[in-house]
């Protein structure tokens, strides 16, 4: 079999502000909104995140609007990986569950 | 104010198919429709209930090899049904002379209707044909279709196995497990008996070894096999006795026994917000 057999999520639930999931090794992680938020997997916050610090940034209207990073919805996409749709309006990041399961870990 | 749930993507389910089977190889042209369409043939023959997509929305060949055509949408009810199987193209769309000209979301947006709005009705196996790759087509299927499972094609050249290769990885990456490795145009067996290995020998079975999955099969080159692909008949079914037919009947029963014996993958769970 191709597919690495890696712990797979068997439950996933908001806990205060962030995630807990249940892994079928037994292992419970938690991880809140705003580690999720600031590690979007997608290709415009990678290069965000490739960029130098910029001093004078100013917050987008929709992310002062949004306030702290909250998900609006999050569900399964095909048998790998999650999609967040956040509050700020973000919604392209598609979390591998090897992503949710290190940045649980860390 | 309560904020709106944003759109997502949308997930197919396909409730009456028991398995969704991909058929892929990174590189183009080595026999992957072909593979595909006597696979579905060997599973139907097999008594199977089966249905044959076509995913390359650029270059369909399900049509021709069944002996079909454009269709006129508003009178045809989709799939068509083939010798058996029911058939779903782009290239009963399409006049083959006119080019597909689209870029990826519209060629994800066609392979998630033929999807969604076909009506499949209960199958035993959804064969998709997918082009080569791993660009559109296979990451909406990966993302929005309930594959249970695939099956990758390669030549036994190293040319062909380094794209290979990479459809093993996308699955890998994806989580659908990989059946096995079917490896084409093995061999040729010439009027004197003896075998000669055009496109050198052993690279599917080294890939398999590789990537830990069984070797499913190695199909020989057999010159009718064109010529049925052309009139629009697979071998499997016109000429079931001809040593090609016989690895895709072979082919279709190991298939058929995996997939009874493997659990199909289980749906990740849904989130408690």
């Amino acid at each position: 079999m191709a597919v690495p057999s890696i712990p797979s999520p068997t439950a996933l639930r908001r806990e205060g502000d962030g995630l807990r999931i249940d892994w079928s090794d037994g292992v419970s992680t938690f991880v809140s909104w705003q580690t999720l938020r600031n590690n979007c997997p997608c290709a415009t916050c990678n290069e965000e995140r490739a960029k130098p610090p910029n001093p004078f940034q100013v917050l987008s209207a929709a992310e002062v609007a949004a306030g702290a990073p909250a998900p609006l919805a999050m569900r399964p996409v095909g048998h790998y990986a999650y999609q967040i749709a956040w509050n700020d309006r973000h919604d392209s990041g598609i979390y591998p569950i090897e992503t949710l399961r290190k940045l649980g870990e860390s | 104010m309560t904020p709106q749930q944003p759109p997502m993507p949308p997930k197919f389910a396909l409730p009456g198919v028991k398995h969704v089977l991909a058929v892929a190889s990174g590189k183009g042209g080595v026999g992957k429709s072909t593979v595909a369409a006597n696979l579905a043939m060997a599973l139907h023959m097999y008594g199977q209930r089966v249905g044959l997509m076509d995913a390359d929305i650029y270059g369909p060949s399900v049509p021709i090899m069944f002996g079909l055509g454009t269709v006129d949408q508003t009178k045809t009810p989709f799939p068509i049904v083939k010798q058996g199987l029911k058939l779903m193209s782009m290239g009963f769309l399409v006049e083959p002379s006119q080019a597909v000209i689209w870029r990826g979301p519209k060629v994800a947006q066609a392979v998630g209707t033929f999807l969604a709005q076909v009506d499949w009705g209960e199958l035993d196996f959804l064969v998709i044909d997918l082009p080569p790759g791993t660009g559109d087509a296979q990451l909406t299927l990966s993302q929005q279709a309930p594959l249970t499972g695939a099956i990758v094609v390669t030549q036994p050249q190293d040319v062909s196995l380094i794209d290979a290769r990479k459809g093993v990885s996308m699955f890998s990456e994806v989580k659908v497990p990989v059946l096995g490795i079917v490896e084409n145009m093995s061999y040729f067996v010439g009027d004197d008996g003896k075998r000669y290995e055009l496109f050198r020998a052993g690279g599917g079975r080294k890939l398999a070894a590789e990537i830990g999955v069984p070797l499913l099969a190695e199909l020989p080159i057999d010159p009718r096999v064109a010529e049925c692909g052309d009139t629009g008949e697979p071998i499997v079914s016109r000429y079931p006795d001809a040593p090609v037919s016989l690895a895709y009947i072979e082919l279709g029963k190991t298939v058929v026994n995996t997939m009874l014996q493997q659990p199909a993958p289980k749906g990740l769970p849904e989130v408690q917000l």
